[in-house]
């Protein structure tokens, strides 16, 4: 006896701590709901549209929860006792049978209802997106287009424009999502899949890689910037330009040491000796918003820290750490890199 | 052995006979579920692979889901018919006898075929709302 009680006892200070910790981190839960990489902060048609989805799920779930409590507080303090056979065969069938299919099936027709949307042909832009472990290899196909404009791990799009999305991958499975915009779309070697976005409002949004594909998985990530549509046509003319040549000493110093250290023989500068298809295209590294692949920001301590231990920063990664180099070789190679806009 | 007891026997023979095609009879609707998600799944799956028109495979394919939800009706119909519940008001069919074990394989088969109709509708569905590949 007294051992229940003092059971009793321990669960209620649980409960007495827990509930203000309830209240309290309630708003810590729903500011996960804001951001620039989550689904609830809407920021394209596609999005929208499963973000209805999951709130009219979300409030008939909660709706059934009631409901479901609700009855069994009824029939267990309430009014205890037998309950009426009457009522059983409706209570099984209906809620039991028909409830469910039908809610069910409507969910079903509704979700497959969507599905075509987000492959609806695009307005003219489409834009090549290949899963490599673990960046992401972009190319740009304006409307009748003879070649890309090959650039890395970053998504630019017009605002108000349906651009359609042909992904593949090199050698894993890789899923291709950006939440803000619209639902996820798995990556094949071999195969080429296809999803179509429209955003909504300009902005930077976070994109991520959503299927498991390796040791530096979670650290796959891209910016997606959605632009007006005469900033994203002069940024694209832009990006097929050759790389900018550096003039002041650092970056100078820091262009020869690239090649000959042989980052050429990996990575592409257009303009330069450097045609490497191994790894991210570099020609106009400088003006992206991040580096590594979403791993950090871009800047010439974060080029430093990036080129002298790559392999802690992204484990497993391809490209060795260049940590034998040193810290005014680094700083030379990171000034060329980031004045490469 | 007497006359009456060999017929006695034909008759359980002659019984057992048909309880053994009724218990075959209530996998039906759910072996008719299970092959129409198999061809469906596999056709679509090798048509988008290999190239051929699935626009085609699709209608083709919408077809055979009325056929088959036609085929579980009418074996849902029949299991209605063997369960009997209108004509003895007794749903449950506990007694044990030749004629309970009789009705319980048709209440069986019943239920075994809405379950059935339900799914292939579900796996229907996809062919209805959504075309081509992807």
């Amino acid at each position: 006896m007294g051992a229940r009680s003092g059971e009793y006892g321990s669960l209620r200070r649980v409960d007495g701590i827990g509930a203000p910790f309830f209240v309290l981190g309630l708003p810590l839960f729903l500011s996960a709901c804001s951001g620039r990489q989550s689904a609830l902060d809407v920021a394209g048609e596609d999005a929208a549209a499963i973000s209805l989805l999951f709130w009219v799920m979300f409030g008939a779930a909660c709706l059934l929860w009631v409901a479901m409590n609700g009855l069994f507080f009824f029939l267990s303090r309430i009014r205890p006792g037998q309950f009426p056979d009457r009522y059983v065969q409706p209570l099984l069938i209906g809620g039991g049978i028909l409830l469910p299919t039908v809610l069910l099936a409507a969910l079903l027709v509704w979700g497959l209802g969507l599905l075509p949307d987000q492959r609806a042909p695009g307005d003219g832009l489409r834009i090549k997106v290949t899963g490599e472990q673990w960046w992401w290899r972009v190319e740009y196909w304006p409307e009748g287009a003879e070649a890309p404009v090959v650039t890395a791990n970053e998504i630019r799009m017009p605002v108000g424009e349906r651009v359609e999305f042909l992904l593949g991958a090199d050698k894993v499975i890789h899923s291709f999502w950006i939440p803000a915009l619209g639902g996820k779309m798995d990556m094949f070697p071999g195969r080429e899949t296809r999803v179509s976005l429209r955003a909504e409002r300009t902005g930077v949004f976070r994109g991520q890689c959503a299927e498991f594909c390796g040791a530096s998985h979670a650290w796959m990530a891209f910016e997606t910037v959605v632009m007006e549509p005469d900033t994203f046509d002069a940024w694209l003319e832009a990006e097929a330009g050759d790389a900018l040549m550096p003039v002041e000493g650092a970056a100078t110093r820091g262009a020869a040491l690239f090649l000959s250290q042989g980052c050429g023989a990996c990575h592409t500068i257009r303009g330069t000796e450097a045609v490497g298809q191994v790894g991210p295209d570099l020609t106009h590294v400088g003006g992206r918003l991040s580096l590594g692949a979403g791993r950090m920001g871009v800047s010439t301590a974060g080029f430093t820290r990036w080129i002298g231990h790559t392999e802690a920063l992204k484990p497993e990664v391809q490209m060795p750490s260049y940590d034998f180099l040193s810290t005014e070789e680094l700083d030379d190679l990171a000034q060329y890199l980031v004045g490469l806009k | 052995m007497s006359e009456d007891r060999q017929k006695t026997r034909d008759g359980e023979v002659e019984e057992f006979a048909e309880e053994q095609a009724s218990l075959w009879r209530i996998t039906l609707s759910p072996l008719a579920w299970a092959a129409h998600f198999v061809i469906c799944y596999g056709l679509v799956a090798l048509s988008c692979a290999k190239g051929l028109p699935v626009e085609s495979v699709r209608q083709g394919l919408i077809v055979f889901s009325v056929v088959v939800l036609a085929l579980i009706g009418w074996i849902g119909w029949r299991a209605w018919r063997q369960w009997d519940v209108r004509e003895t008001g007794d749903y449950l069919n506990q007694q044990g006898k030749a004629e309970d074990r009789h009705r319980f394989l048709g209440h069986a088969a019943f239920l075994l075929s809405i379950i059935s109709f339900i799914g292939v509708v579900f796996v229907s569905l996809p062919l209805l709302l959504l075309e081509g590949c992807g």
